[in-house]
């Protein structure tokens, strides 16, 4: 549904967005990452044709952003990262306003302005001025003009910025709801958010794309792994047997009580040694044996604060 | 054409809703009327001539406010309020065309300001009325004074149009369009003892007088005269400053 190749924008000397291609297919749900500034809006405006490109391609639905961007805008639902709405409209006034400029036909304006109403939960504020109602609701009045003419696209820009957790949540909850029937596309940077929502993630630092994956495709490669051991054993042996398993950089062992010992080890990317390291320790009486993986924020400091090059993953699909 | 269409409605009601709009014609009808009264009272005093009626009422520094406060006052929140408050963004992301909404808002703005005179028509038939003049007016120069004084404002409206897309400034597009306004207007006529060496060459002269705006206003459509050339000058002023609000909006692409 998107797809873009050697994506460039620069402002001036500074480049925004710096040769980014990826792909989204039909039905996806992909959180769009990346510490502020890092090309994310850029990013999002070339793909709602409000930039144009300084090099490279964007097409949506398979039209080009820059040989038809009226038929791009037809299949996006755009909602902007601050929901800049007109104050002085009342709120059914105004879904049904950008449902008519969306080309929503007469007679099924009212219907689609319902239903957009009904989705995004804002039936009860219908009659209330949009300059009128609480930052949450407006949020959500952005999203229902993002949605009222149905578009096959969703492109949100940091929907849930601003908001309190119940509203957040709330939001979170309905862009699950909305992935059932479109391909949604939505930056952020509250990770934990979009690894709940979203089946892939792009991370974007420095307008370069550096991540793309699953999350737990990304969380597989990034570093960090630890393996915690706990077993019936003295600290030195335990450090012994577990420097034996290829791989394992013991980190600290120490004694605890009941002739017991703990150790953790380091563990390379993507490797899983829980099998070796119980061979190794065989004869002993094992009660912890455990893989932390890294969380995704990790990953997501490893790749922006630049600690160690990571290349860009390729997605599965 | 929908898009046009759906943009001038949601102008108008804008319009509507707006303080703005109410205060501006309080102040219009406040200032209209009592100018009116006092031209009415110096010709009752001096005699009737219901001719010239049209041509004295539309001098009135009512009018002056009318073309040169009002386009401006009405146009500049079109482009300038959207740039500031970053709803440009939602509105040109929908799937319509710049021009589209340029005449829209413009469509709007001229359909407003049109409505703003409407009421003035009444006080055109008090004025027939056996308690003032009691003499039927000629409708004919009536009728090409309104027309004229709406291609002048239509063309200011364009320019005001065209201010508001240039700043995200409300305050700044308003100042912009009435010195232009003014400029327009008046600047013609305060030049023209310092152009009139030139008026001898045709092409100078030609130029100077089409430029003249005013000038074509009481001398032409204020006595009843409809000269095409004048009515393509000021259709030709419309297109050309909305053509230019057009360049301004896609210099959005060019940043």
């Amino acid at each position: 549904m998107i797809r873009t190749s050697n994506l460039t924008k620069r402002f001036g000397a500074t480049t925004a967005v710096d040769g980014i291609s990826f792909e989204i297919g039909r039905g996806e749900v992909v959180g769009f990452l990346g510490p502020n500034g890092a090309g994310k809006t850029t990013t999002i405006r070339v793909l709602t044709c409000y930039h144009p490109a300084s090099s490279g391609t964007a097409e949506v639905a398979g039209h080009r952003v820059d040989l038809d961007p009226v038929a791009v805008r037809r299949a996006i639902g755009y909602l902007p990262e601050n929901v800049p709405i007109y104050t002085d409209l009342r709120v059914e006034e105004y879904l049904s306003y950008r449902a008519a400029l969306k080309g929503v036909p007469r007679r099924e304006r009212r219907a689609a302005v319902g239903r957009a109403m009904e989705r995004c939960g804002v039936l009860d504020v219908a009659r209330k001025l949009v300059g009128h109602v609480s930052r949450g609701y407006r949020q959500r009045v952005g999203l229902a003009d993002a949605l009222v003419a149905n578009p096959p696209i969703l492109v949100l820009d940091e929907p849930t910025s601003g908001l309190d957790p119940n509203q957040r949540r709330r939001i979170k909850d309905l862009v699950r709801e909305l992935a059932a029937e479109h391909t949604i596309l939505f930056s952020s940077h509250i990770l934990a958010e979009v690894q709940d929502v979203s089946s892939r993630i792009l991370i974007i630092h420095r307008g370069r794309l550096r991540a793309d994956g699953t999350p737990d495709q990304l969380v597989g490669t990034a570093s960090g792994r630890r393996l915690h051991v706990e077993a019936r054993a003295s600290a030195e042996g335990l450090r012994e047997a577990l420097s034996r398993v290829p791989g394992l950089v013991v980190e600290s062992a120490v004694g605890t009580t009941e002739g017991y010992a703990r150790a953790v080890a380091a563990v390379p990317p993507g490797a899983d040694p829980r099998d070796a390291a119980a061979a190794a320790l065989a004869p002993c009486m094992l009660r912890e044996l455990r893989l932390e993986l890294p969380s995704l924020e990790h990953f997501f400091q490893q790749v922006t604060e630049g600690r160690e090059p990571v290349a860009p993953v390729e997605a599965a699909s | 054409m929908n898009a046009i269409l759906v943009t001038l409605r949601k102008e108008l009601v804008s319009y509507c809703y707006s303080p703005v709009s109410y205060l501006v014609a309080v102040l219009f009808y406040l200032l209209h009327g009592t100018l009116l009264h006092a031209l009415v009272v110096a010709f009752s005093l001096g005699g009737a001539d219901a001719d010239i009626l049209p041509t004295q009422s539309y001098g009135l520094m009512s009018t002056f406010v009318m073309v040169v406060l009002v386009p401006a006052l009405l146009t500049m929140r079109c482009f300038a309020e959207e740039r500031r408050s970053g709803s440009l963004e939602v509105l040109v992301t929908a799937p319509v065309r710049d021009h589209e909404l340029v005449l829209g808002k413009w469509g709007a703005a001229a359909a407003f300001y049109a409505l703003l005179w409407l009421p003035t028509v009444l006080v055109l038939w008090v004025l027939t009325t056996d308690w003032f003049l009691a003499t039927p007016l000629s409708f004919g120069p009536v009728l090409t004074a309104y027309l004229g004084m709406f291609l002048i404002s239509a063309m200011l409206l364009a320019f005001g149009v065209f201010a508001s897309s240039l700043t995200d400034n409300v305050l700044l597009a308003a100042i912009l369009a009435v010195l232009c306004n003014l400029g327009l207007l008046v600047l013609p006529g305060v030049l023209h003892r310092h152009v009139a060496p030139w008026l001898d060459n045709p092409w100078v002269r030609q130029v100077y007088e089409k430029v003249w705006v005013f000038d074509h206003f009481s001398n032409w459509f204020a006595r009843g005269l409809l000269d095409t050339s004048q009515v393509v000058f000021y259709l030709g002023g419309i297109a050309f400053f909305l053509f230019l609000t057009v360049l301004s909006l896609g210099t959005r692409r060019l940043a």
